[in-house]
């Protein structure tokens, strides 16, 4: 009888094996699922935050077409100009060589600077747990002022025209909506317009961005310059807009204080502090059409 | 009596013993999408779908990572991960049903009724769909296709993109499974 029992039981126990269900074969796949590599997607929407670069490179065979756009009026001045006195525009190509390599260049119709960049994704932040916690991405360009300076005393050859920044930019995704990005950056300018000023500068690029919807994000920018040239009073650059994306098209809207769109001269030249007064408040507004040239497949 | 539970015992042992050769597995199997709109057709392909067949309870799970799905353009890759499938809150598409009837030894293709639970975005649906089985050697392939229609999954298409992205997308898969281990 004890024998029966014992038999029993363990014949339960087995059925209880024997009784496959869905669940066990999800179990089962669960089980099988290899460990993919998956690097962080849109830590920022373009490759720029607003006003400056952000970490995001093209994608190999991807050409971005950029037209980045300044308005601004002349304090105090009885004006007519249609819309805003001034207007600066940058049209921009970017190309993705590699996935993580990036060329660009431009020119900027107010300042007359002539720029090409190189961007490569050193290190990229990956949302599975494993790797990086933050992306690295090296960004060197080196630009061309084309218009002379007004002052006639400075020095103005080919030499002094010429200017480069490098930049780290170092981002993490935090969550889904909320991306930090640290910009070290260093500037070297040829040009003097004035001989107390400094040729090699360092600032600090402080990005965020928060993502309100699938389509639309809050940016901000604040580009913090540790030794400001003497000669004349600058500010600080600094920007808040937003970003709106879909299909190909990225447009980002903001307001800000500066007035060149090359890099290195917003971070070093930007004579105005951010406030609502005329002369100050520039607004912004970037368009860029993202264009497949290689197509998989 | 003994004897009788020590025959019953034996059969279920033989039966364990089966069952491992009952389930067929796959982890490449193929499963793509294709939308057609007025601007532009999307197609994505995904090669590392993983799916199990358990021959003897009919019964069929599948999965993939959204993120495995790749397409022409790198940008909708994004697009789709970032602003409509959210896989970084779903990561995972999922299903499980039965198909209606297997035939172990039959070599002709035939055509058959999968029925079952349907996960993408969080969304749970009921589905079915007719699926072409054939079953060589020890290989049991099933294809198929179907429509998904895509508010069914509280997946948002925004109306300045209408034109772009299909509201229903057809889904066809092809999958080689293989006896498991």
């Amino acid at each position: 009888m004890k024998n029966n029992r014992l038999y029993i039981i363990l014949l339960l126990f087995l059925s209880g094996f024997y009784s496959l269900s869905a669940q066990d074969l999800l179990k089962l796949i669960e089980q099988e699922q290899k460990d993919t590599v998956l690097y962080t997607l849109a830590t920022f929407k373009a490759t720029r935050i607003a006003i400056g670069q952000s970490v995001e490179t093209r994608k190999k065979g991807v050409l971005e077409w950029q037209f980045m756009s300044r308005f601004w009026n002349i304090p105090d001045r009885r004006t007519q100009s249609f819309i805003a006195d001034k207007v600066s525009a940058r049209i921009g190509l970017v190309y993705g060589v590699s996935d993580r390599l990036s060329f660009g260049l431009g020119g900027t119709t107010w300042d007359g600077i002539f720029d090409g960049f190189l961007k490569y994704r050193l290190i990229w932040q990956r949302t599975d747990k494993k790797g990086a916690p933050f992306s690295i991405t090296l960004f060197q360009n080196a630009s061309y002022r084309s218009d002379s300076y007004p002052n006639i005393t400075a020095t103005d050859n080919f030499r002094n025209r010429l200017s480069f920044t490098s930049q780290l930019l170092i981002a993490r995704k935090f969550t889904p909506n909320f991306s930090l990005q640290l910009t070290p950056t260093y500037i070297h300018r040829g040009s003097l317009l004035f001989p107390e000023d400094r040729q090699n500068l360092f600032a600090l690029g402080l990005g965020a961005r928060y993502k309100v919807n699938n389509h639309l994000a809050v940016v901000s920018e604040y580009h913090y310059l540790t030794n400001p040239i003497r000669a004349v009073d600058t500010f600080d650059a600094f920007a808040i807009g937003v970003n709106w994306e879909a299909s190909d098209v990225i447009l980002q809207f903001y307001l800000t204080n500066a007035r060149n769109i090359e890099v290195g001269n917003f971070s070093t030249q930007t004579f105005n502090n951010f406030n609502f007064n005329d002369g100050n408040l520039h607004f912004g507004f970037n368009f860029t059409y993202v264009l497949h040239l290689k197509k998989k497949r | 009596m003994i004897k009788l539970y020590t025959i019953c015992l034996c059969f279920f042992l033989a039966t364990v013993a089966v069952n491992a050769q009952t389930r067929y597995f796959t982890k490449d199997g193929h499963i793509s999408f294709y939308s057609h709109a007025l601007i532009e057709d999307i197609k994505a392909d995904n090669h590392q779908v993983l799916s199990v067949i358990d021959t003897e309870s009919r019964e069929l799970a599948i999965q993939l990572l959204m993120r495995s799905f790749t397409f022409k353009k790198a940008l909708m890759r994004e697009h789709f991960n970032e602003n409509y499938v959210e896989s970084h809150i779903y990561p995972k598409a999922k299903f499980t049903g039965r198909i209606a009837e297997i035939k172990l030894n039959d070599t002709n293709p035939y055509e058959t009724e999968i029925s079952g639970t349907l996960s993408i975005h969080g969304v749970e649906k009921e589905v079915s769909t007719k699926a072409q089985v054939r079953i060589e050697a020890d290989k049991i392939t099933l294809s198929g296709d179907f429509n998904v229609v895509v508010a069914d999954y509280n997946i948002k298409i925004p109306a300045l993109v209408r034109d772009n992205i299909a509201k229903i997308v057809k889904v066809s898969f092809e999958l080689h499974h293989k006896p498991y281990k």
